[in-house]
């Protein structure tokens, strides 16, 4: 099958890329490399240069992309899954797979998490089919989620924390989440479909604070206050963490809604081994 | 969502009985564990949500506290006890101890339950010993508190959490 990748060089891209190996494979990004064993395009979905060419022959394109850490990330988004809702179309693409997020369906989502739907939404406006994978925190190395929580966790003895830390969140391995992306490619009982992807365990932010405090040896006091809004949290976590604001705000933001499967459709589907928390974090930390 | 009741009523025990229910033509939840502890999630959100943040729920692998402005513990609860069998998907907290609380006991249970074509939603309360309710042999305006306050609060939360839960499915 020829499958396009867009967002190939993101934590999830570059994760995914491997699993992918028995397919016709072109990866797209928006600078030059070189991948064995695959087509590289340089592409950007939100121009739209080289979109159409990075899509010539793909039966099966995955969405890889987001603009968190710009301003207007929310535009952005939209404006990067329409062109390549068209292009697909007009390529004559069968599936588009979509990792969105978990929450993303709250009627009171954060801006973060509504763009999330939202760019879901219009990469099926063109009538390609889509996939859609709806996930929480993504356990790997290099995702903004975790390493926020890592930078704080290494960082700081004591932690003022907001009333965020006690909404409950599924947390996912990078590798499992890749599996499931991988899993879908190409079957047509998913077309269409959106599926919640958890991981084996539902714990609030405080506990997986405390889970990663474990396992790096530390022993932070968390004290929690009720007044400390998603702005300055935002700043502070700049500060602290090697995540920048830009990108910590909208994560921040989105930490309020609950973030836990509602559904477990795709356990049926793709009956996984699901790796441990624990196991997650270690793997991150290495 | 129709069939909307609302009962409450004591209990040969003394503890308090309070409970609510909507019709639904389809599941809210599916009948998983994943299901059941959504029933759970959506029930603290709709708290959260409710008191615009005032009076939220927090946990421990051990169980939770419901906390006023993040300090007073108003009640503290066991961990979910989560049920998905036979047309019955459900949602159990102990009821552990807290300000509202004479003592531990008694339980809710959110539940979403097969009722010939639809499908019930409920939250119970049950066997619970509230601190602000009239005590035995006091005269009734002692549980005023309770009767105006808090009794009202949590059907009104009930609502609250029903149109969550139901809107989290269509959406």
């Amino acid at each position: 099958m020829n499958v396009t990748v867009f967002g190939a060089t993101g934590v999830v891209g570059r994760a995914l890329v491997p699993l992918l190996g028995e397919h016709e494979l072109t990866v797209v990004s928006r600078t030059a490399r070189e991948e064995p064993g695959a087509r590289w395009v340089v592409a950007d979905a939100a121009s739209g240069d080289g979109v159409a060419a990075a899509l010539e022959g793909a039966e099966v394109v995955y969405y890889l992309v987001h603009s968190l850490g710009t301003r207007d990330f929310e535009e952005q988004d939209r404006a990067a899954a329409e062109t390549v809702a068209h292009e697909a179309a007009n390529a004559g693409v069968r599936q588009i797979v979509y990792l969105g997020g978990l929450g993303a369906d709250d009627p009171d989502a954060s801006p973060h998490l509504r763009s999330r739907r939202e760019t879901g939404e219009r990469l099926a406006s063109a009538g390609v089919a889509v996939t859609t994978l709806r996930a929480a925190m993504i356990v790997g190395k290099g995702s903004a989620a975790f390493e926020t929580i890592l930078g704080l966790v290494k960082r700081l003895p004591v932690m003022v924390t907001p009333s965020w830390v006690s909404t409950p969140t599924q947390p996912i391995a990078l590798d499992d989440v890749s599996r499931y992306l991988a899993g879908v490619c190409g079957n047509e009982a998913t077309f269409g479909e959106g599926y919640d992807v958890g991981g084996p365990e539902v714990m609030t932010y405080r506990q997986m604070i405390e889970r990663i405090a474990v396992l790096l040896g530390r022993k932070p006091a968390i004290i929690e206050v009720p007044v400390l809004t998603p702005y300055l949290s935002s700043l502070w976590l700049n500060l602290v963490t090697p995540v920048s604001a830009s990108v910590a705000r909208p994560l921040v933001e989105g930490l309020r809604n609950p973030t836990i499967a509602r559904e477990e459709r795709i356990r049926k589907l793709l009956p996984l081994e699901l790796t441990s928390f624990e196991e997650a974090a270690r793997r991150a930390l290495a | 969502m129709t069939g909307w009741e609302t009962s409450e009523r004591v209990l040969e025990s003394g503890g308090f009985e309070s409970r609510q229910r909507v019709l639904v033509a389809e599941p809210a939840v599916e009948a998983s564990e994943a299901g059941a502890r959504t029933l759970g999630v959506t029930y603290w959100q709709a708290v959260d949500r409710f008191t615009r943040g005032c009076v939220r729920a927090s946990w421990t692998g051990g169980g939770g506290k419901l906390r006023l402005l993040g300090g007073a513990t108003l009640l503290t609860f066991g961990p979910p006890e989560l049920s998905f069998e036979g047309g019955l998907v459900s949602c159990r907290h102990a009821i552990r101890g807290g300000l509202l609380a004479v003592r531990a006991g008694g339980s809710v249970t959110l539940a979403q339950r097969r009722q010939g074509e639809q499908q019930e939603l409920s939250v119970t309360v049950e066997g619970y010993l509230p601190r602000l309710a009239a005590g035995a042999g006091l005269p009734p305006w002692t549980g005023m508190l309770y009767a105006k306050g808090q009794s009202p609060f949590h059907v009104a939360v009930s609502w609250r959490y029903f149109e969550l839960l139901l809107r989290g499915r269509g959406a």
